[in-house]
């Protein structure tokens, strides 16, 4: 069977299985060569045609985009002080994975960190063991101090694994001080509440950007790609606040607060009649911007610290405790939600007397009274369309009044038959001309705009009474915001313009361009010139003549609306109204030409303190005292009255050495009197010292030839005194009398603010500046 | 003539003219093997880190190079067994995997859901992987007894057929598609070439299709698989995650490569880059140009081992060698297609090249079959029809 074959018989053997050969050569083709070519027409699509979009794709998979924050703007008053600015802190975090490469002692890492940065060392360790991440932010925003303890401990240790990274903390040099306009960025650096707030997108910059390609679950790649897109640093914000009068308006408010115990804070401003620059703004009862989720005010954060412990006596997860927190929670968060808040802008409250101008103002300006009309005043009245007796402020009445009168006396009656006189439908359309009715449109956020009546109750007196129109009229149950009284207010005085108020004059971005500038804003004239000429004389005479002699200023034409009003919607626990009330003062000054517009309220002034409770009273010399600070600063120059040379301040020139002649002569030149004690032939002490300012044409006592002692004295306290008894205490303390505040002698005068503060120790010879007050003001 | 047909290749002259294996061939094999190792290190190398705790980076090159000694030592030891031994054996070696196959139902180990490894003295294996050798050692001795009745639908098409369920019903058991479609494709190109009428393959074809229609329909899981391949950015993070990963990678590669060990989509951006998908990290690292290169040897390797088929001393050793060489062909195909999104998941890995020690041990076992085949080639061919 089996036989030798030639070569020739294996050809044709091979002819013969030719079928198999030639299937198997098809099969070979097809997977050897021809499968391959669609997968490699597929990969030239995918590697060449569409490179561009798979390779951007990939990298887009790839990459983790991690943003550089910006530099954040700064934040300056008119006089380029800085408000608000940043500086460079640094972030402490931890890897796991280098210190668990390195073979770290994390447990002694966590205790030496966590001393140094007073954070919990377990906590540390909870971190330094958790694997998962190449990052656990350990604590961020520490100062230079304690990120070089950290860098020297990681020197000192050799520890790899702690790092530390650049990042930026906001600073507030100015604290409180205007703290609800400045605002303060959140813990991610953005703006969150004031300027910082509202010009935001100014200041926060752009953020810059680093794309970096990182594994799947953060790992690490070698051959990582990195770009970098450069941000841009935040523009600074200059703004329109002046923050030594802001400093001055606080510091008078807080002293008010403090004198008449006022309970619920107190707001004011201070504003370019001419232009609506806001040039200061104060709500008290305010926060720290640095530490802005503290609670400011000392009480209501002892409330809440007491709060949190009396939950903490109770057992975790007990009801007590739940409920005990879930309280103090509310209350630190709307303590928080409060102190952050800007009342001059916010919230409205009831205007009172204030309001009368812009009463008197629409009256005048429409012709329905003139400076001939007269109002009686009773001390009360049935009034036609409203059901109850109206009661003046005055229960006794104040008889017959000529228009001035009734502003200077603030008077209710004689109001409410303006406003009768006036109509409802003008009356209304002048109050919205005025712009009550709508938001200012200060560049601030959270501005409210005020609760009016609607317009029906005022205008259709014959369905809805006049018991609106009549209130309205001297400005009760109705609520405006600060700003827009302001506002109104400015447009009496300053010729009939209504203003857009604002707050930032200039943006400028840091290469030094400007960025917007903001021009003043006039939106419409809402009185003449001539109306408002007339409104000067009769809203400076209120000060002169009228309730608000308290806010004299000696050497400035002052005026100004006083107004205490009652808060019609604050109830005790027994739905019984609440007799609170908002005493408040809008000064102008000068009246001449006015320049600066200022209102100061106080929130509920207490009635324990046994003073009357009136604008008069207590808002009225707290102006006053403001603007005595802040007029000379300001450079507003003093009215000099020729006739009468006590309105000019002059320094006390240097006498000693001098004969009797000499010093005469010089003391006449700087229109000084000069008194001479002694005998002597030369100058040895005089009184007041060299460079005190006193009025024009006061007394200097000269000491000839006498020994004067050159002593220190204690001022004494003058509060509560008379003018007499006041001059008789300075005189034996050897102390020389600066009276300002209210000039009228012929009312009983009291001391109420002086300065330097009792008990100090002054030279003597010095001068004791007293503001005097009429405790008798009303309204 | 009531004995068996003696075995081919008894006559002594042609043993005597016995050379040694094919070099070519075996260059091809040790090619792709150094070339696949040095592969999966770098498609490797992150994913074990990240398992490692960031301490090891060779996890599975370690083991998978010490299947690649042990495959080696298979594929010696197979090139010095003649061909013969598997024809005496087949019956053995088809029902030996047969019963491993059913064992793994029940003393099988679960590895993603899937149940298909047994341990034996601690060393895990895949039994399809012996299966698919013992099917294709069934085949091509069936072609060989069959001859050109092979044409006929009783043989060409209930014979094989038989033989083939034989293993395709354990896997269907075992709910491993991806083993049986890949036998199926194997078992139709070794009954092509056998001589079953193409009448009868196409219908068999028609009914696989018409198979996988249902399948897909019944089972959602598969579905979910085809709505990934034609609509993969649909679900980018789920059902699509995988092959747009995949696309990714290989697209950022372009024409040159992003280097050697520079792929960023290993990082565990591309799901199981060092087995199914490792074709997708040598576009990205090597660009087009490495792809082809790699696509060159595979496509080598192929037509040399259906050459040595062609030229194999007798129809058993040709039809081995065409069906061992089918296989490898099958797996690269079908893994490059699946991977460059051509077609759906099916989990098939690229041969030399994937994690899996199993399969590089088997594969090159088989490797070494075919060089003891390469041994007889270019002598006469003993013409078993004659017999």
């Amino acid at each position: 069977m089996h036989t030798r074959r030639t070569k020739k018989d294996t050809y044709r053997r091979i002819r013969a299985d030719s079928g198999q050969q030639r299937r198997m050569k098809i099969v070979m083709a097809m997977l050897g060569v021809a499968a391959f070519l669609p997968v490699i027409l597929q990969l030239f699509s995918l590697m060449v045609t569409h490179y561009d979009m798979y390779s951007a794709l990939a990298l887009n998979n790839q990459s983790r985009s991690t943003s550089i924050t910006p530099e954040r703007g700064d934040i300056y008053d008119r006089n380029m002080n800085i408000l608000a600015s940043s500086k460079t802190v640094e972030n402490v975090y931890i890897d796991p994975r280098e210190l668990h490469q390195t073979g770290a002692d994390v447990e002694s890492m966590s205790q030496e960190l966590g001393k140094i940065l007073d954070v919990d060392p377990e906590k540390i360790l909870k971190l330094a063991k958790d694997r998962s991440l190449r990052y656990h932010l350990v604590e961020d925003r520490i100062d230079e101090d304690l990120a070089a303890q950290v860098r020297s401990y990681i020197n000192q240790s050799g520890i790899s694994g702690i790092h530390l990274e650049p990042n930026t903390q906001r600073y507030y040099p100015y604290h409180t001080l205007a703290s609800q306009v400045i605002g303060f960025t959140n813990a991610s650096n953005e703006g969150a509440e004031g300027i910082e707030a509202s010009y935001d997108r100014y200041l926060s910059g752009e953020a810059g950007r680093v794309v970096t390609t990182k594994g799947n679950n953060e790992m690490d790649m070698p051959y990582s790609v990195e770009r970098y897109l450069s941000g841009q640093t935040g523009a600074s914000v200059i703004t329109t606040l002046d923050m030594t009068v802001q400093a001055c308006l606080e510091s008078q408010m807080k002293q008010a607060i403090d004198r008449y115990d006022v309970q619920n804070g107190a707001f004011g401003m201070v504003m370019d009649v001419n232009t609506g620059e806001i040039i200061a703004m104060a709500t008290l009862g305010g926060y720290d911007p640095n530490n802005y989720l503290e609670i400011g005010d000392p009480e209501i954060a002892q409330q809440i610290e007491e709060l949190r412990l009396s939950y903490l006596q109770y057992p975790q997860e007990s009801e007590g405790f739940v409920q005990g927190k879930a309280e103090y929670r509310q209350q630190l968060v709307d303590a928080r939600l409060k102190q952050w808040r800007n009342r001059c802008l916010s919230d409205g409250y009831e205007p009172g007397s204030t309001f009368k101008t812009i009463t008197l103002a629409a009256a005048i300006d429409c012709g329905a009274v003139d400076l001939n009309t007269h109002f009686s005043c009773s001390g009360a009245e049935q009034i036609p369309g409203r059901s109850q007796l109206l009661h003046c402020w005055r229960s006794r009445g104040h008889g017959s009044q000529t228009t001035a009168q009734a502003l200077q006396n603030s008077c209710n009656l004689a109001f409410a038959h303006i406003g009768l006189k006036l109509g409802g439908d003008r009356f209304y359309e002048y109050v919205k001309n005025f712009g009550i009715m709508e938001k200012t449109g200060i560049d601030l956020a959270g501005e409210s705009s005020g609760v009016f009546f609607d317009k029906e109750l005022i205008t259709n007196t014959d369905k809805w009474g006049t018991s609106s129109l009549t209130s309205g009229s001297f400005g009760q149950t109705f609520k405006l915001t600060p700003v827009q009284l302001i506002r109104a207010i400015s447009a009496v005085v300053n010729g009939g313009y209504l203003l857009e108020p604002y707050i930032v004059s200039e943006v400028v971005n840091a290469a030094g361009e400007t960025l917007l500038y903001q021009e003043p804003t006039v939106l419409r004239q809402v009185i003449s010139e001539e109306t408002s000429a007339t409104m000067r004389e009769l809203i400076e005479s209120v000060v002169t003549e009228g309730t608000a002699k308290n806010a004299a200023v000696l050497g400035y034409r002052i005026g100004g609306k006083t107004g205490t009003s009652e808060k019609i919607d604050v109830f005790d626990e027994n739905g019984q109204r609440v007799q609170d009330k908002i005493v408040s003062f809008v000064g102008i000054a000068p009246m001449d030409n006015p320049r600066y517009i200022i209102l100061v309220a106080l929130d509920t002034p207490s009635r324990e303190t046994g003073i009357y409770i009136s604008g008069g009273v207590m808002a009225a010399p707290t102006v006053g005292a403001v603007l005595t600070d802040i007029l000379p600063y300001l450079q507003v120059e003093k009215v000099y009255d020729l006739t009468d040379p006590s309105s000019k301040m002059v320094a006390v020139p240097d006498l000693s050495g001098m004969s009797q002649k000499e010093a005469e002569q010089i003391l006449k030149d700087a229109t000084l009197d000069a008194v001479f004690s002694g005998s002597g032939e030369t100058v040895a002490g005089q009184l007041p010292a060299p460079g005190q300012n006193i009025p024009g044409g006061s007394q200097v006592i000269v000491y000839l030839d006498q020994q004067i002692q050159d002593d220190m004295v204690m001022v004494p306290d003058f509060h509560g005194m008379n003018v007499e008894q006041a001059s008789q205490a300075a005189a034996n303390a050897g102390l020389y009398l600066l009276p300002s505040g209210n000039p009228d002698l012929t009312l009983p005068l009291q001391v109420l603010t002086q300065e330097p503060a009792a008990e100090s120790q002054v030279p003597r010879g010095s001068t004791v500046q007293i503001q005097f007050t009429d405790p008798g003001a009303h309204d | 003539m009531g004995r068996r047909a003696p075995y081919a290749n008894e006559d002594p002259a042609i043993l005597k003219r016995e050379r040694g294996v094919d070099p070519i061939f075996l260059m091809l094999v040790l090619l792709l093997l150094g070339v696949g190792l040095l592969m999966l290190y770098s498609a490797s190398s992150a994913q074990s880190e990240f398992d490692s705790g960031y301490t090891v980076s060779t996890k599975y090159l370690q083991k998978q190079a010490i299947c690649a000694v042990l495959g080696l030592g298979c594929m010696a030891v197979f090139s010095k067994i003649p061909a013969q031994f598997w024809y005496k054996y087949t019956n053995w070696v088809y029902v030996i995997s047969i019963v491993l196959l059913l064992s793994v139902l029940v003393i099988g180990q679960s590895f993603n859901g899937a149940k298909r490894w047994i341990s034996i003295g601690g060393i895990q294996f895949q039994p399809s992987e012996i299966a698919k050798f013992a099917m294709i050692l069934m085949l091509a001795r069936l072609s060989r007894s069959y001859g050109p009745r092979a044409a006929e639908f009783r043989y060409g098409i209930m014979g094989f057929g038989v033989a083939l369920m034989g293993i395709l019903i354990p896997l269907a058991l075992e709910k491993h598609l991806s083993a049986i479609m890949l036998m199926g494709m194997v078992a139709v190109v070794m009954m092509f070439i056998s001589g079953t009428r193409s009448r009868y393959l196409m219908m068999g074809a028609a009914g696989a299709v018409l198979f996988l229609v249902v399948y897909i329909t019944f089972m959602g899981y598969a579905g979910d698989r085809v709505t990934a391949w034609l609509r993969p950015d649909e679900d980018p993070s789920d059902t699509g995650y995988q092959i747009l990963q995949s696309l990714y990678a290989i697209g950022s590669g372009g024409v040159f490569g992003l280097g050697l060990g520079k792929s960023r989509q290993k990082y565990l951006y591309l799901p199981f880059q060092y087995n199914d998908y490792i074709f997708a990290i040598i576009c990205e690292e090597l660009g087009l140009v490495g792809a082809v290169c790699i696509m060159v040897l595979f496509a080598g390797l192929i037509l040399r081992g259906y050459y040595i088929a062609l030229h194999a001393a007798d129809r058993f050793s040709s039809m081995l060698a065409a069906g061992l060489t089918t296989l490898i062909a099958v797996q690269t195909i079908l893994n490059l297609c699946v991977v460059t999104n051509l077609l759906p998941s099916t989990g098939i890995a690229l041969p030399f090249f994937s994690y899996g020690g199993t399969a590089l041990a088997v594969n090159l076992g088989e490797m070494g079959v075919i060089l003891s085949i390469s041994r007889h080639i270019n002598g006469a061919r003993k013409q078993e029809e004659d017999l």
